[in-house]
């Protein structure tokens, strides 16, 4: 069981995201083109990041705790699902707080989807 | 420590990003803080669970040693530039694409 200790994590979040997003109806779908595009940029500049990391040794995964499965044999997929989780959650946080705050001054008109 | 370098430039690109590249602006406004704010502790408690159970191991060369929720200082570094890279990003390409309700429901 210890090889889904990475998984367990990312499941924590995708769980969290799927409950706000349904409760707040923010209607995510909508947005997946605008998704793709950002995740694309961030997935870009911070899997290299991590690539360098892993290969120059800053850090590293305990094998008994991941599912094995590696990108370029250096990042486990659970690195690659970390970074579609983690930017969604940060969006639909965002898009929460902004349909919550509405009419306050945090907000202003063109903030609102 | 070239973690540590890493992460503040990572910060660096990620502020100049939002005030003058893409010019959102975010750090400007009160949403984005209570945003990062919220995430924050999430952040921490995921990272006390990545590093109490060694799950991710960082080598003690590359960060000046201090740590939060288990996690080097440097994480937090990290979290706080990828969290204002998504919502800079994410604002800007929602109002290229026109996503705003304010823009598609704007008279012309």
């Amino acid at each position: 069981m210890a090889h889904y200790h990475y998984l367990l994590v990312l499941a924590f979040i995708a769980v969290c995201a799927l409950g706000v997003s349904l409760s707040f109806r923010l209607r995510v779908p909508r947005f997946w083109q605008a998704f793709i595009l950002t995740d694309a940029a961030i997935m870009a500049l911070y899997l290299a990041w991590d690539f360098w990391a892993v290969a120059h040794k800053n850090w590293s995964f305990d094998s008994s705790q991941i599912l094995g499965a590696k990108l370029l044999h250096r990042i486990p997929i659970e690195e690659i699902a970390f970074f579609i989780i983690v930017p969604l959650m940060t969006i639909i946080t965002y898009l929460a707080l902004t349909k919550l705050l509405s009419k306050t001054k945090f907000v202003s008109d063109h903030d609102l989807f | 420590m070239i973690y540590s370098d890493i992460a503040l430039d990572a910060v660096l690109v990620a502020v100049l990003t939002d005030l003058f590249l893409l010019r959102t602006q975010l750090l400007t406004r009160g949403i984005f803080w209570l945003t990062y704010g919220l995430i924050l502790p999430f952040q921490l408690l995921t990272n006390w669970w990545l590093t109490s159970k060694n799950i991710v191991m960082y080598s003690s060369s590359e960060i000046i040693g201090k740590r939060i929720a288990g996690a080097p200082i440097e994480d937090l570094l990290f979290g706080f530039s990828m969290i204002l890279a998504t919502l800079s990003l994410w604002v800007f390409i929602t109002r290229k694409l026109n996503l705003g309700k304010q823009q598609s429901d704007r008279p012309l």
